[in-house]
Parts: structure tokens; C-alpha cells; sequence
């Protein structure tokens, strides 16, 4: 395509010829001596009364400016962009900029003139905090650049724009710490970003997909956080951060499990107390998973396991119910999972109703009815509120912990354990980026089991997280006052 | 793939290469050395720890595989000769600890004994291990590590209340000649050495790191022995008859009336640790054959589990036959490959380090 012209009525067609659409307007104006100037924008995208304020007036007030150069000078916009083609001028427009033609100057001048409606930056309702800052990620990119930024002001903080989605035309940014996060990592996940084609990326997930490593895993390829704290404290441990326009969840690469059970809480309050609730989270994420399972094994195959008390009255209880114990925990981790997905898509005037249902006729109902065992009802719900303690892994829970069931009912507890040893087999060959999911347990890195399942002392944890071969260990670099 | 840490070998030898001894190999001990089974275990012991010496000063003084060492010397085909012998020595040896595995799982853990197919799918998970290599070795003695320790320590202080010590004594009072019988015709569950010859190469020796290795081997060995003693001071005369010693010795504990069988789950928890320990001959077996062949893994690693599926089913029922088999007619081929051969490799690296 042929670039622009020093006419502004041929480039004002040039690029209507591209943007047909009917929301693209063109506003037109006359500088003092009579020259033509327009002014190409989507309506609903640009700030119109900042057009007019610091695009026209002040290019209105005088003669018409030369070249484009020249009118970037005149403009009260400290965003503008020299642009050569009508291609890059539709790129531009689409973006919510105002794209400036002026009669007898060559080429068009891009005007950073965005405004979207966009949501108040607010507390994420996935990731509350008592105690720590309460802001989250926005819909937008460049507030969420801001917001990261507004944490870590260091000229070391790099942010790499790019696009993705052949008709989204999304912007990523891959931030990183330059000189603590691996550099290799940060250029592997930019080639990888750059390689994605498809049309388009309406959240940060996509990109998630394409980053994966082992796309057939369980488990999810990448970390997430909604939280700028969160994505600041990570990159100062080193990982690197995938921002993408439209999403408020960030991602962050390389992705260790352990980093799922450390709450941002854990390093406001006492380090007793975020040790005692990461034990505490992972002990819950180990009966969610497991506790289904002994249930059933130790019902049909080992009933030595439970005490005899118990065992009586579980026998009791389980007395005329038709479906075997592997089954009937099925069904009821299944009932679970539909409730779940129910609650989190229907409207809140229904949710009542819905309680109602869920917890009279599907559980009090079910167990008088003889369907089910009461014993059973206590094992799924402990289960299932067991695995919110650790949000970022119910999806993985969830499943892993029916297969385990059907597993248990049907193998008994060597099934389990052999279902254990083959996740256990896969999760420590299975390195993203050069990072083991199972570090620091497997393989053992000593300094960074600090901040594992256990939390030392703010003052013990001088280095960042080895794991991570980040040139800059030191992290405290002197010791706080006792 | 196939790199593994000093750390992980460690490891392996302290929290992974006592498991399988805690099966079946005490009663075989008991029948043979009564009481004196502490000397005969430690005879078995200090032969495996001069070996393991013996290999990590082979390290030492190399960088380079058997594999490499046996090329340098004899050429390519001597290699691959001596590789696929030592991949049917694996996969045969591997016969028994299964067997003892499936005879664990089906009488330790279900109440009425299910048929073969719930012990079947291990294959599977060994053939998945086989394929993954060496790193999936040292990462899960990582992981075993803690495991073992917290296990072990619960089942120990379970069982000692209930431990008469001095079932043990007099110290001397078996003849020398049933102790050397007790270790001899034990032999076969002493070959945990000749996996550290198939390590050479894959790991960066460290300064110190023969000391490091020989140092956790001890305390494995250490832990099997105490186990030994604990297990027969709990049932004495009757310890010959209690098979799979690591779900009973704390059995007799009093709590658990109240509890049930809560020692139960440290029990499964050294079982998670005998499956991977199960799997690492096959794991030697694939690697070996591997490298004979000159292929990927997968196939051999088919061949070996659907080899040994056939054989334990074939074998259902002939577990004491195999037994006797392994212990009192083919103890000279464990020696072979696991004590003699690792032994020379230490003539083949020379004097100096060469990478």
C-alpha cells in the first residue's frame, strides 16, 4: 500500500478506505491561514473533548504547520507517534487514538488520546487480603503497567510491548527485573509470545496455553496473581511477568507449585503464623485429595485402618445404601463440582433457591432418602472445602481427586499410592524454563525452603530464590534491627 | 535426562535403598541366622559399602560412564556387550524384589487377597519411570528423603515399647558358619551397588563426595540394621514366620485399638517409597539396554514390563520356589554383577582423571 501523501483529503480517503466501519469518524478543521486538517478517530475510544482541547485548538489558533514533525510540536500531547503508512495509521486508530492529517504535510501524526470506560482499580474478590495492600489489575494494560511500576521504581524495570491476535491485535508486555530475572528466560518467553497466530487473545489465559511447556499437564503452566504486590514481590524473586491488555490476571514464568500455597498475607503477619497457615494449606490440599480416597480404599479393601468405633459407625450408616462407597463418593464429588459451577454462573437472585436446593434435598433429602451414606456427605464436604484453602490449585484438585476415587474403588490403596508415585514421576521430570514444579523440595534447593511450605524470618531470608539462577542473590543486604 | 546429583545418590542410599529390605529379606535372614541376624546383615553391608567405595573412587578418578570407560579400553562392541548382559542381569534381578512387592501389596493391603490385576498397573508406572531416566531416580530420593525419615521414626517408636532386646543375646551364640550362610544366601538383596556403576558419569563428583555417599550408605545401613533389631526383639522365635516385617512390627501398639491401624499409613507411606525403589532396576535394565541397542528408551522399556508383567504372572503363584531360586542356587551371578564387575571398573578408570 502506498504511503501518505502531503494531501490531507487523499490520506483522510487513503485510511477511510481501510477503516469502513461506521463508528471510525473523521473530524475536520482549518488552521488560521485556510489549510485542511482532520483529525481520523473511533468513536467511544478517543477522548473528544481532549481532541478538540489539545489536538485542534492549538494547530486552529496558528498556520498550518509544515510537516508532521512540526505539528507533533504544536499539539498539547506528550504521546504522539510519526506514522508513513495507512496500515499503521488503522493500528493506531483502532487503538483509541486520534490519527492527524494536515493539508501539505507529508506523512500523519498519531495522537495518544485513549480513553476507554474502564472499572475502578479495586480489591480482586479472588484473592482478599486482612491484612496488605488491597489493589488489584484493571482490564487495562497500561494501568496495570503503572500500577507494577508504581511498586518497583527502578530504571531496571523493563517492560516489552508486544502484539498478538492476527484480528485482536492485544497488547502484551513481558516485564522483568533486568539484572535479577534470567535474561534467557525473558527472551524464551518474548520468542514464544512473538510465535503465537491466532486471531485473536481475549485474556491472559490464551497466552498461558501458548507458554505452556507441557501442554497436556494437569497442572497450570504458568503462575498467576491479580495483585500488583504479588507481581512485584515475584519479580524481585526473579520471575519474569506477562501483562495482557483486556486480562487483570498477570501471569508470571517460571511457575513452582509452592508458590500456590503462599498466601500474600503470609508476609504481612508473624512468620509463626504464615508457617502455621501454609501447614495448614497444605495439610487441607493433602485431605482434599486423599481423604475421598482412603474413604473408599479403606471401606472395601482395609477396614483394619479405621477404628473399630468408627468403623461401626460407618457401618451403620452406610446399611441399606445401594451404590458401592467408590461410587457414591463419585457421585457426590460430582454433585459437588455441578453445585460449584452452578453458584459461580447463576444470577444472585437465585442463589437462595439454589442453597436451599443444594444443601436440604441434595443432602439432608438424599441421606434420609437412603441414597446416600451421612458419613459420605461429610467426606465430600470436607473435601470440598478443604481445597479452597489453596484456590490456584481447585481445578487441579477437583480432578485429580475423582480420578482418585475411581482409582481407590476399583485398585484399592495401592492404586492410590501407584497413582501418586506416577504424579510424582511427572512433576520431577516435568521442568518450564529451567525450573523443576517441584523445587524446593525436588530437586532439594536448602536456601529456598525457607520460603516453602515453611516462612523463616524476614531476617533469614537474605537471598532470593536460588532456583531461579538469578544473577543478583542478595535480596537483604543488611540485617534488621533486633 | 540422565543426570542425577551426589546429593540425590546420597539420598537414594539413605532413604531408598532400606526399603527393600524390609520386606521379605528379615525373615529370610531370621530362618537362616536366628539371632544373630545383626552380624549377618552387617557382613552383607560392609562387602556393599567396600564396593560403593570402591565405584565412588572409580568416580573419582573419572568423568566418563562405564559405558565410555569399557569403549576406551575394548572398543564399542565390548560395550555394548557388556551392557546388554548387565540389562538381563537387571531384569532378572528385578523378578524377586516384584514378587515380594506384589506379595506386600496383596496381604499388607487389602483384606480379602484381590487377583494380580490390582497389582498389575505398577508396570505401568515403572515403564513411565524407565522412560524418564535417571533425573526421576535422584529427584524422587529427594522426595523420599522425609518421607522415609518421618515414616520409619513413627513405625520405630510404635514398635519399641514392644521390643525385648534381649531376644538378640547372647551376642555369639550362632555358630560363624550360619552367619556367612545367612549372609551369603542373602546376597540378592545387596545390589544396590552396581546401580551406583551405571551412575558413573552422570554425576559431578564433588570434594569429598566418596565420603558423602559411603556416609549415607552407613546410615541406610545403620537404619535397616536397627530395624533388624527391633523386629526381632518384637516377635523373637516367631520372626521367622512374619513376613513383610515393615506392617508388623507395630502391630502389638496399644493406642491403636482406639486409633485402628493408624501405623497403617507410615506404612503406606514407606510403600510409596518401595515402588520407587522397585522401579529402579528396571530403570538400570532400560538404561543398560538403551545404550546396547542404541535407541530411545520407550521400546526397551515396553519390552522390559511387558517382560517382567508375563513373568509375574507366569510366577503367580511360585514366589517361595523363585525365592529359593535366587537365594541358594543363583547367589554367584548377584556376585558377579553386583560385587566383581563394579570392583574392576576401579582398574579401568587408571590413575589419572580423564573426562
Amino acid at each position: 500500500m502506498k504511503n501518505f501523501t502531503s494531501s490531507c483529503k487523499e490520506n483522510t480517503a487513503a485510511l477511510k478506505a481501510l477503516l469502513t466501519s461506521e463508528d471510525i469518524l473523521v473530524y475536520t478543521f482549518y488552521t488560521k491561514d485556510g489549510k485542511e486538517c482532520a483529525a481520523v478517530y473511533a468513536d467511544g475510544m478517543t477522548d473528544k473533548a481532549l481532541l478538540g482541547e489539545a489536538l485542534a485548538r492549538p494547530l486552529a489558533a496558528g498556520d498550518a504547520p509544515p510537516s508532521a514533525e512540526e505539528a507533533a510540536k504544536r499539539i498539547l500531547c506528550p504521546e504522539s507517534k510519526l506514522l508513513q503508512s495507512p496500515c499503521e495509521a488503522a493500528r493506531e486508530v483502532l487503538a483509541g487514538n486520534a490519527v492527524l492529517f494536515v493539508d501539505g504535510a507529508e506523512g500523519a501524526l498519531a495522537a495518544g488520546l485513549k480513553k476507554i470506560s474502564l472499572r475502578a482499580v479495586a480489591e480482586p474478590p479472588g484473592s482478599i487480603a486482612v491484612k496488605g495492600p488491597r489493589e488489584g489489575f484493571i482490564e487495562d494494560l497500561k494501568t496495570n503497567m503503572a500500577l507494577v511500576r508504581n511498586r518497583l521504581k527502578t530504571p531496571r524495570l523493563i517492560f516489552k510491548t508486544l502484539t498478538v491476535g492476527r484480528q485482536s491485535g492485544t497488547a502484551v508486555a513481558v516485564g522483568y527485573l533486568d539484572g535479577i530475572a534470567d535474561g534467557k528466560i525473558a527472551a524464551k518467553i518474548e520468542e514464544r509470545i512473538r510465535a503465537i497466530d491466532i486471531d485473536g487473545v481475549p485474556d491472559s489465559s490464551y497466552v498461558a496455553k501458548f507458554l505452556a511447556e507441557r501442554p497436556l499437564s494437569l497442572f497450570k503452566p504458568a503462575g498467576t496473581t491479580e495483585k500488583p504486590d504479588v507481581l512485584a514481590a515475584k519479580m524481585l524473586e526473579g520471575r519474569v511477568a506477562i501483562l495482557v491488555d483486556g486480562s487483570p490476571i498477570a501471569l508470571t514464568l517460571p511457575y513452582l507449585i509452592t508458590e500456590d500455597f503462599q498466601g500474600a498475607q503470609d508476609y504481612f503477619a508473624s512468620f509463626y503464623r504464615a508457617t502455621a497457615s501454609r501447614l495448614i494449606r497444605f495439610f487441607a490440599v493433602c485431605l482434599s485429595l486423599f481423604l475421598p480416597a482412603f474413604y473408599v480404599a479403606a471401606q472395601l479393601f482395609k477396614l483394619q485402618l479405621l477404628p473399630l468405633g468408627f468403623l461401626l459407625t460407618i457401618a451403620g450408616s452406610v446399611r441399606g445404601i445401594p451404590l458401592p462407597p467408590g461410587a457414591e463418593l463419585f457421585f457426590l464429588l460430582v454433585v459437588l463440582e455441578i453445585l460449584i459451577e452452578a453458584s459461580i454462573r447463576m444470577p444472585k437472585y437465585v442463589a437462595l433457591a439454589l442453597s436451599v436446593t443444594g444443601a436440604l434435598v441434595l443432602g439432608d433429602t438424599a441421606v434420609k432418602a437412603g441414597l446416600v451414606s451421612s458419613s459420605a456427605i461429610i467426606i465430600m464436604a470436607l473435601s470440598g472445602i478443604a481445597a479452597y484453602t489453596v484456590p490456584e490449585l481447585v481445578g487441579t484438585v477437583s480432578l485429580l481427586r475423582l480420578v482418585y476415587v475411581v482409582v481407590a474403588g476399583s485398585l484399592g490403596p495401592f492404586g492410590v499410592l501407584l497413582l501418586t508415585a506416577l504424579i510424582l514421576i511427572d512433576l520431577v521430570t516435568s521442568d518450564a524454563y529451567g525450573c523443576p514444579p517441584l523445587a524446593p523440595f525436588s530437586p532439594l534447593v536448602k536456601k529456598d525452603l525457607k520460603d516453602s511450605v515453611l516462612k523463616a524470618p524476614l531476617a533469614n531470608m537474605r537471598e532470593r530464590p536460588a532456583v531461579f539462577g538469578t544473577k543478583n542473590k542478595t535480596r537483604l543486604k543488611k540485617n534488621l534491627p533486633r | 535426562m540422565d543426570k542425577i546429583k551426589l546429593r540425590q545418590i546420597c539420598f537414594y542410599f539413605a532413604a531408598v535403598m532400606p526399603v527393600a529390605k524390609m520386606l521379605v529379606y528379615p525373615t529370610a535372614l531370621v530362618y537362616r541366622a536366628r539371632s544373630g541376624l545383626l552380624f549377618s546383615a552387617l557382613l552383607n553391608f560392609l562387602a556393599e559399602g567396600l564396593i560403593v567405595l570402591l565405584v565412588m573412587l572409580a568416580a573419582k578418578r573419572t568423568g566418563c560412564s562405564l559405558f565410555g570407560l569399557i569403549r576406551q579400553k575394548f572398543g564399542d562392541a565390548a560395550a555394548r556387550c557388556v551392557y546388554g548382559l548387565f540389562a538381563l542381569f537387571f531384569l532378572f534381578s528385578a523378578l524377586l524384589p516384584l514378587m515380594e512387592q506384589k506379595n506386600f501389596v496383596l496381604q499388607v493391603m487389602y483384606e480379602n487377597t484381590p487377583s494380580l490385576i490390582s497389582f498389575a498397573p505398577f508396570f505401568f508406572v515403572s515403564f513411565y519411570a524407565a522412560v524418564k531416566g535417571f533425573k526421576s531416580i535422584g529427584r524422587l530420593a529427594d522426595i523420599a528423603l522425609p518421607v522415609f525419615v518421618l515414616s520409619f521414626a513413627a513405625l520405630i517408636l510404635l514398635a519399641l515399647p514392644h521390643a525385648d532386646f534381649s531376644a538378640l543375646l547372647p551376642l555369639l551364640a550362632v555358630p560363624a558358619k550360619k552367619l556367612a550362610a545367612g549372609s551369603l544366601f542373602s546376597i540378592n538383596w545387596y545390589t544396590d551397588c552396581a546401580f551406583l556403576l551405571f551412575f558413573l558419569g552422570h554425576f559431578k563428583y564433588e570434594k569429598g563426595g566418596a565420603v558423602k555417599v559411603l556416609s549415607a550408605y552407613a546410615a541406610g545401613s545403620a537404619a535397616v540394621l536397627l530395624f533388624l533389631a527391633v523386629f526381632y526383639g518384637v516377635f523373637s522365635d516367631i520372626a521367622v514366620r512374619q513376613q513383610n516385617a515393615i506392617a508388623q512390627i507395630s502391630k502389638y501398639t496399644t493406642s491403636l485399638s482406639s486409633l485402628g491401624r493408624a501405623d497403617y499409613l507410615f506404612v503406606f507411606a514407606l510403600a510409596l517409597i518401595v515402588i520407587i525403589r522397585m522401579c529402579v532396576p528396571v530403570q538400570m535394565c532400560v538404561h543398560c539396554a538403551s545404550a546396547a541397542i542404541g535407541c530411545k528408551p520407550f521400546f526397551p522399556a515396553l519390552a522390559a514390563n511387558a517382560l517382567l508383567l508375563a513373568a509375574a504372572v507366569f510366577f503367580n503363584y511360585s514366589y517361595l520356589e523363585i525365592q529359593t531360586l535366587f537365594t541358594q542356587k543363583l547367589w554367584p551371578l548377584f556376585f558377579l554383577f553386583a560385587y566383581l564387575v563394579p570392583a574392576a571398573a576401579l582398574l579401568l578408570c587408571g590413575r589419572k582423571k580423564h573426562e
